[in-house]
């Protein structure tokens, strides 16, 4: 292995000899990007120290043995597995509601003639700039009243009203790209609407349905106050709840706490180095859209 | 095909589902806040209309609306001047780095997908004077004189927090205009380096000017994701020490929820819907202008 890229890099320096510059580029850019990730590195190294070497000088220091015992801690104290079971449940069935939702709604918008459509464009473009903290108050009052706070309802029901509106731009644009033609020929075959939507549209759409739910996916997983304010109950709680509860009731325990910050951020990079391209292209048809 | 394509029930099933959701979560619960802004509310019980009352208390004798609007604003231009150049040099130098690129963007994106309770929990104990990295690497490059309770300095927080909020959103900004550079036609370099043009002069004078309209969109997101910022302030330091961290999200959730003053927290909570309204119109509109297609 290792004499094999030895190999591999004096082949390639034969054929080009490095620059200089190139050298000072990639020792540059390799320091940015620790500088970068240093936070997160720093968290998962004292994730694994006992809680007493927290206090040391040292800037990393080398977890010997690793205290895995924290991630143990972390799991159970932090109530990791409901409530990262709560947040599977309510960030897959707001993904779900969403991308159906904002399907039907593109191809209104695109295809259909209608009188009110630009009244209700305008409302669209109204739901996206309005910011989800001058909900809180209002739905709190709500939700108390019909009974929907403490319920995956009172976080799945906003969560999708806030990512209707980009999701919806993101399906519209696409859709926009797909030719008529092929509409016009299934109508002539006596296809109705939904069998357009749905037997033609829907998979053409794939992609960009793919696009708006990996966003989509990481917005609910990640979202905080709108979960901290609508949910009390433990049966209901998300994820970033275990941290809250951890530095209220365990806050000397610093080893789990680190622990717990990993554990929630882990599976948000897993899924971003899976999704990487989708995210990056949600993200930005999302903002040059706003 | 255009009498099924303008059918009243089709559009109807298409659109209703989309629209309930949006005016029962979004419109419904403003217009609620609209009515609650006029009221001296607690929360619980009775309460009396008292007109403008509360929002001519806010705009004209409220010295914390005034604090979290100029830290919103401070939050913007440290985010335009600090950010973006450095995005803007970072997606230069990135283009150059070949099969390197695409590793290098995920790992200056990283930051922008983790958890913001994780973000600002972290942070949190970064800045810690007891245990935190900061101090500690002070201490191990000789600068222990400038150890510091970063979070519990009136005159730092605010700055603590500012660099937070950079890092964890350099990705978004550093995307945008390495998407814009990717924008740029070959073409245009190949010209710039025929008629003569060094590094230098490629860079200044052609590819950054071309980045303009990218730049506009930044800039827009900036200012309104700063103006929105809540989360981290409210996980690190909930507005304090003294409100010198303040921001409107943050303000008019402690006011309702531990000031009890509902009435005056939705008071807040409409101006701050029209502020960001305002200002979205208003920087769409003076930064519109056609910047010219290449």
């Amino acid at each position: 292995m290792n004499t094999n890229s030895k190999l591999n890099i004096s082949q390639k320096r034969k054929r080009k000899p490095p620059k200089v510059g190139k050298v000072i580029l990639y020792t540059f850019m390799a320091i940015v990007g620790i500088l970068q990730l240093f936070p997160l590195l720093w968290l998962f190294d004292y994730s694994l120290l006992k809680s007493g070497n927290f206090f040391g000088d040292a800037v990393f220091q080398f977890p010997s043995p690793p205290q895995w015992d924290n991630y143990v801690k972390a799991f159970t104290q932090g109530h990791v597995l409901p409530y990262f079971f709560n947040s599977l449940l309510v960030t897959l069935v707001s993904v779900a509601i969403t991308a159906v939702v904002s399907i039907l709604l593109a191809y209104a918008f695109t295809r259909m003639k209608w009188k009110f459509n630009v009244l209700f464009m305008n409302i669209i473009l109204l739901g996206m700039m309005i910011p989800i903290h001058a909900t809180l108050l209002p739905n709190f009052i709500i939700f108390n009243q019909v009974g929907l706070l403490n319920s995956y309802w009172a976080l799945i029901l906003p969560y999708t009203a806030f990512n209707i509106p980009i999701s919806m731009f993101i399906v519209s644009g696409f859709m926009e790209t797909i030719p008529k033609t092929i509409e016009e020929a299934a109508v002539i075959d006596g296809c109705s609407i939904w069998g357009i939507l749905f037997k033609i549209i829907l998979p053409i759409t794939r992609p960009a349905i793919a696009t708006i739910s990996v966003v989509n996916f990481i917005n609910c997983w990640n979202e905080f106050i709108m979960a901290y304010t609508f949910i009390t109950l433990d049966k209901f709680k998300t994820l970033p709840f275990s941290i809250i509860q951890f530095v209220g009731q365990y806050s000397s325990n610093y080893g789990a706490q680190f622990a717990v910050m990993s554990l929630i951020a882990i599976p948000s990079i897993i899924i971003y180095l899976i999704f990487t391209d989708e995210i990056n292209k949600g993200l930005m048809s999302g903002s040059v859209k706003g | 095909m255009n009498k099924l394509m303008s059918d009243k029930k089709t559009i109807f099933l298409l659109v209703a589902p989309g629209f309930l959701i949006l005016v029962s979560m979004i419109i419904f619960p403003i217009g609620m806040s609209i009515y609650y802004g006029f009221t001296d509310w607690g929360g619980i019980g009775d309460y009396n209309f008292i007109g403008f009352e509360n929002f001519k208390n806010i705009l004209f004798s409220d010295e914390i609306f005034r604090t979290s609007l100029i830290n919103a604003l401070l939050l913007t231009v440290a985010t335009i001047l600090i950010q973006h150049p450095i995005a803007i040099f970072l997606s230069i130098l990135i283009t150059h780095c070949g099969r390197w690129e695409k590793v290098l963007r995920t790992i200056l994106f990283i930051p922008a997908i983790i958890s913001v309770v994780v973000t600002a929990k972290l942070w949190a104990s970064i800045y810690n004077p007891q245990y935190g990295l900061l101090n500690n690497i002070l201490d191990s490059i000789g600068l222990s004189s400038l150890k510091q309770d970063w979070l519990g300095n009136p005159d730092l927080a605010i700055w603590s927090v500012i660099i937070v909020t950079i890092w964890q959103g350099f990705g978004y900004a550093f995307l945008l205009y390495y998407a814009g550079l990717k924008g740029v036609p070959d073409e245009l370099y190949e010209a710039a380096k025929i008629d003569g043009a060094n590094p230098f002069q490629l860079y200044t004078k052609v590819v950054i000017p071309l980045l303009a309209p990218m730049m506009r969109v930044a800039i827009i997101i900036a200012v309104i994701s700063c103006l929105k910022q809540m989360e981290v302030v409210y996980l690190m330091t909930n507005g304090g020490p003294g409100n010198s961290t303040q921001f409107l999200g943050n303000y008019l959730y402690q006011t309702a929820f531990s000031y009890a003053k509902y009435g005056y927290g939705n008071a807040i909570s409409v101006l701050f819907v029209i502020v960001v309204l305002i200002i979205t119109v208003v920087l769409n509109k003076v930064l519109k202008r056609d910047v010219g297609e290449y």
